[in-house]
């Protein structure tokens, strides 16, 4: 699936975009995204939108959103504007 | 009285008489102050059948109770008249430091009225006021004008409120800066202050805002600035990343309008992001008077040097609704604006307006003659035509009287993506449905300021709302947000704040600023007394709320092609009628007596 990153996390991974296979749902991606960058959860620990093909996992199913390898998923700490 | 110095300004241009018109706590306690009293003061003296750009509409300039106190983002100020684009009631509003100023000078507002026979600047020192000639600043960009007053009244102090050459030329879309490229954008009061012959107001002021309890003022501001240091956005993302840092996320969620809304999904969108910007060009952040968040972007570039901006709106309004990518073309696009006074959201929904005409064969190469042809994704177009409209040269001439008169002279009116006239702002409506009510239902027109569904539906504050729910529950949120909005907007504070503020936090600074006892639920209806004010300002101005309170077709009719939204349109019909009944309003969208009555309004009606 594709990973896309945006705001300080592109920072704190240095990258904006990864191809990660096998998590099956967005928590499994999450403890995947952690292990391959530590301290990634506690970034997200003050709020996240995660959107998988642009659907907010809100909607979805949260964390247990499923996942399979087509799936675009994409990370942004909280944030707003106007 | 304290917050507010209970005077208003009155300058009359006509006669040169300048005047103090006092007014009393009973109704400060009404209207509070800024947005909320200009409205009151607009409709109490003004016909709103008046003409626009006539020497009967006021233009009315003020801060709030907190601006120019410590309250955190206290320097906003607000410009309300009529608007010359919609015919209707607009408040622009504006940061920088020019609202606290004129607090400091000891005045709560101005109040504008008739017009001068030349060009002329009033330069207020506490109470010293003179209309002085502005005949040699006639013609000037902002900086130019702003740096001769300067020179001229001799004060690195003096802050200065004033317009570009479209002010002059009655851009309809024409903006009031201050503080460089600071903008009380939207709507045309820049052409109403042109109307007037007025190039500019420059203040200089030496008091202190009278404040009933100092003590307990200062801990209150000092938790609620605390708050918003600790919010991730007010105090994370916003500073670091700038109002931009929206592009993605909107983009991501598929409603980033582009190509004049014809689809929700821009593939350029990170080269022109917050990120991005801040990767390349960004030099430090503004912020504006007392403001811990300090959204506000320095850039500098070869080409144009250290210039402030763009914010999210011009990002994108000069960029993917263009269909151009280049951020350094959108940056001297958006610095160009700046300079002649132009609303760059207007600016940018005129083009693409003129863009899809000419995509779709009804404004012709032959009609263009040399100039650059209107072309999705041409910079040159930019930076030409901004300066054609902004002089009104040309085809310019056409283009200043904004979107929907350009495309209803093609006979195409619903190529405007426009509300009441008003351009709409960088979130397409089929993507966030309470966003799009929002839009229909605006005082001031397809605006997103003062009621950002967004926030709920997209950003999850104060909590996450499903765009495409359609219930009472995201009807009602709306109604809350439009109250709200005005509410802070008669604070004299920024709406960033909300981020990390909820009512109370409001309540509290104004109690302890004004020595009031008010509970949240009072504020809030202070809020709803102007939205309603408002309301009836534009119904008898000629509003008919069953043609007006409306979207442009395309969100109506033509599903979102693409992404996340696809297939989705805009349920107005379901939720207008809801909207206007938990508003207490008239099934015709109007406010009957009982409602005014309730809200001590019936005068006006
Ligand atoms: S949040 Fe931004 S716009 Fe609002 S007062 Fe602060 S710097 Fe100005």
């Amino acid at each position: 699936m594709l990973v896309k990153l945006f705001a300080t996390l592109i920072e704190f991974t240095g990258k904006r975009k990864l191809e990660i296979s096998g998590p099956k749902t967005v928590g499994e991606l999450l403890e995947e995204l952690d292990r391959m960058f530590p301290g990634f959860k506690k970034e997200l620990e003050r709020g996240y939108i995660i959107l998988v093909n642009g659907k907010n996992i809100e909607h979805l199913r949260g964390l247990d959103t499923p996942l399979s390898d087509e799936d675009t998923v994409s990370i942004f700490p909280p944030a707003g504007g106007g | 009285m304290y917050g507010n110095w209970g005077r208003f300004l009155r300058v009359n241009l006509s006669t040169g008489e300048v005047k103090v018109e006092e007014y009393s706590e009973e109704l400060a306690k009404k209207w509070l102050g800024s947005r909320g009293l200009a409205v009151y003061f607009l409709l109490k003296e003004m016909d709103p059948k008046a003409d626009p750009l006539g020497p009967e509409n006021k233009l009315i300039i003020t801060p709030g109770p907190l601006s120019g106190t410590s309250a955190p983002t206290g320097g906003r100020y607000n410009v309300v008249t009529k608007s010359p684009l919609t015919g209707l009631i607009t408040m622009a509003n504006s940061g920088g430091y020019f609202g606290a100023e004129l607090k400091f000078a000891g005045w709560d507002g101005i109040i504008v009225e008739g017009k001068a026979e030349k060009p002329v600047y009033i330069y207020i020192k506490d109470d010293n006021v003179e209309i002085r000639d502005a005949g040699h600043l006639w013609g000037k960009v902002v900086s130019e004008t702003e740096e001769a007053i300067r020179k001229e009244v001799g004060s690195k102090k003096v802050r200065i409120a004033l317009i570009g050459p479209a002010g002059e030329n009655l851009v309809k879309f024409a903006s009031v800066m201050n503080d460089g490229h600071r903008a009380a954008g939207r709507a045309g009061v820049g052409a109403v202050m042109g109307s007037k012959n007025l190039k500019a107001i420059a203040v200089e002021g030496s008091k202190q805002v009278p404040i009933a309890d100092k003590q307990k003022f200062m801990l209150t501001v000092r938790e609620k600035i605390n708050k918003l240091k600790n919010d991730p956005v007010a105090g994370g993302g916003l500073p670091k990343y700038g109002t931009a840092v929206l592009v993605n996320i909107i983009n991501e969620n598929g409603l980033y309008p582009v190509r004049n809304f014809q689809t929700g999904v821009y593939k350029h969108a990170y080269e022109q992001s917050g990120e991005a910007m801040a990767k390349k060009y960004l030099i430090r952040n503004q912020p504006c008077y007392a403001c811990p968040i300090g959204c506000g972007r320095v850039n500098k570039l070869p080409t144009v040097g250290v210039t402030e901006g763009p914010e999210y709106e011009s990002v994108w309004a000069l960029g993917a609704n263009l269909g151009i990518n280049d951020l350094a073309s959108i940056i001297e696009a958006n610095h160009q604006c700046d300079e002649f006074g132009l609303d760059t959201i207007s600016t940018g929904g005129t083009l693409a307006t003129a863009m899809e005409l000419y995509e779709k064969g009804y404004l012709t190469d032959e009609e263009l003659g040399d100039a650059p042809p209107f072309r999705w994704g041409n910079t040159e177009v930019l930076h030409y035509y901004i300066e054609k409209i902004a002089y009104r040269k040309g085809i310019g001439d056409k283009l200043a009287e904004g979107g929907y008169r350009f495309a209803e002279s093609y006979g195409h009116p619903e190529l405007s993506m426009s509300v009441k006239k008003l351009e709409l702002p960088a979130y397409d409506p089929r993507g966030a449905e309470g966003h799009g009510l929002g839009y229909a239902t605006n005082n001031r027109g397809g605006c997103h300021i003062k009621n950002y569904m967004i926030s709920p539906e997209i950003l999850g504050y104060p909590y996450k709302m499903d765009p495409h729910d359609i219930s009472d529950e995201k009807v009602k949120m709306l109604i809350i947000f439009q109250d709200l909005s005005a509410l802070i907007d008669a604070s004299g504070l920024c709406l960033f704040t909300t981020f990390g503020l909820g009512a109370d936090d409001y309540r509290d600074m104004l109690n302890a600023a004004l020595g009031w006892d008010f509970s949240t639920e009072d504020y809030l209806r202070i809020g709803e007394r102007i939205w309603n004010a408002e309301r009836i300002f534009n119904l008898r101005a000629g509003l008919d709320p069953l043609r007006d309170d409306t979207l442009p077709k395309r969100f109506l009719e033509e599903p979102m092609p693409e992404g996340p939204n696809k297939g989705y349109t805009v349920r107005l019909k379901e939720m207008l009628p809801r909207y206007y009944e938990l508003r207490g309003w008239t099934e015709d969208g109007r406010v009957p007596k009982e409602k005014a009555e309730e809200l001590g309004i019936a005068e006006f009606l």
